[in-house]
């Protein structure tokens, strides 16, 4: 399971997700209101937050599709 | 000049969000219905009733709500900048704004593009797509096109978003390439656009647009200026309103150029008129301006309902509103004094 930051992070930048509704590792992050450009802001804001640089096979739409798969991929490089 | 407006391209609407305005919304009911006798169809249900993003139903729809929200905006607070633009699609909407093209032309105009587009495309360049990408600066795009180049791989940029954000136009078998080696230089692939948009390239369609279908539409001299999309120069006549949108299907958009008149002109509010999820929220433009959403979610939200958010947004709204007022209290004084 992925940590405090992360969920914090995560959470700013889905608009559709009511207040203290859960967050589960397949949640649609496109249905809570991840668009594109909300993506690429979530993508600089863990890399800043973590330190890490995004790899070449780590950027595509597919890695932000679901938490656990963001999670999953943030911790390869972590 | 401290605000203008601006028409944003268009890309996928939430039906429920939009369909909801265009029921509720007085001047969106009144342009819908006018929309209906130009077309001779029923738009609401048309849009309702068709699948797909950017059929014909959902262009005009889009172009209609865009419209329909300035002038709302322009009834109800008083929102009335003087220098408007439009990105990419959001020509048609800027060009009926300004007064340079009557609505019901822009409609026409609007549903015909798609029917002169659809038919282009089957026939012409059936395998060009355009990519749109970010986090890819001028420097790192200028080394990934000069590998397209030693390859001799054909391509154009159709679109300049941001610093980083970009639209190419390539085959669509270097597609994957193309992706690979985006990310290679750190970038994220975002979306596929097919039919493909701003190319020197289509120039059969600029021309076969300009010889059938624009003679049938009438244009003036704006009552403000337009901002060309293409090179940010602003234009106050007819034929330079009329060009930006022939001009939009052959040449690239360049929205920092936007951005950069704007500023030139002391623009530092920003109204984004329509279903926005790309112009009013880059980098270049949030940096730039105080950016104030005018769209379908907002224009519907109940007033009673979420008081906090709704104060907020209408607060400047209200401020526009009152400076106007302010100003016509002042000339009703002035005519007093003098009567």
């Amino acid at each position: 399971m992925w940590d405090e930051r992360f969920e914090t992070i995560l959470r700013k930048h889905l608009p559709f997700l009511p207040d203290g509704a859960q967050l589960t590792e397949g949640s649609d992050l496109r249905d809570l209101g991840l668009d594109s450009l909300s993506m690429v802001d979530l993508l600089a804001s863990l890399e800043s937050t973590y330190q890490v640089r995004f790899r070449d096979d780590m950027l595509s739409l597919g890695n932000f599709a679901t938490p656990g798969a963001l999670w999953a991929t943030l911790s390869s490089v972590t | 000049m401290d605000s203008a407006i601006v028409f944003p391209g268009m890309g996928p609407c939430d039906f429920a969000t939009v369909a909801r305005f265009m029921l509720v919304n007085p001047v969106a009911r009144r342009l819908v219905a006018v929309a209906g006798d130009v077309l001779g169809y029923d738009l609401f249900e048309r849009y309702r009733e068709t699948s797909g993003d950017y059929s014909e139903y959902a262009q005009v729809a889009f172009f209609v709500n865009c419209v329909a929200l300035a002038t709302w905006a322009r009834e109800e607070f008083g929102v009335e900048p003087g220098l408007c633009a439009g990105a990419s699609f959001g020509g048609k909407a800027a060009a009926v704004h300004s007064g340079a093209l009557g609505f019901a032309d822009g409609v026409r105009l609007t549903a015909e593009l798609v029917r002169y587009e659809t038919e282009y495309f089957a026939a012409e360049h059936p395998d060009v797509v355009t990519q749109s990408f970010v986090r890819v600066p001028g420097e790192r795009l200028a080394e990934l096109l000069a590998e397209m180049d030693e390859r001799g791989e054909w391509y154009e940029i159709s679109c300049h978003v941001d610093e980083d954000f970009h639209m190419l136009s390539v085959h669509r078998d270097v597609l994957d390439g193309l992706r690979s080696r985006l990310r290679a230089h750190g970038g994220l692939p975002l979306y596929v656009m097919d039919p493909p948009l701003h190319c020197r390239a289509f120039g059969g369609l600029r021309d076969r647009v300009e010889a059938e279908l624009f003679p049938t539409l009438t244009f003036t001299d704006p009552a403000i200026p337009v901002v060309a999309d293409q090179d940010g120069s602003p234009r106050d006549t007819a034929a330079g309103v009329r060009d930006i949108l022939l001009d939009g299907i052959v040449r690239p958009v360049r929205w920092p150029a936007v951005v950069g008149t704007l500023r030139e002109r002391g623009v530092r509010k920003l109204y984004v008129s329509g279903p926005d999820q790309l112009w009013g929220r880059v980098g270049v433009t949030t940096r730039n301006f105080e950016v104030v959403a005018l769209d379908p979610r907002w224009a519907t939200r109940p007033r009673r309902r979420d008081r906090a958010a709704q104060e907020h947004r209408t607060a400047q709204l209200h401020r526009a509103a009152q400076e106007r007022g302010a100003a016509q209290e002042n000339l009703a004084r002035a005519g007093a004094s003098l009567s």
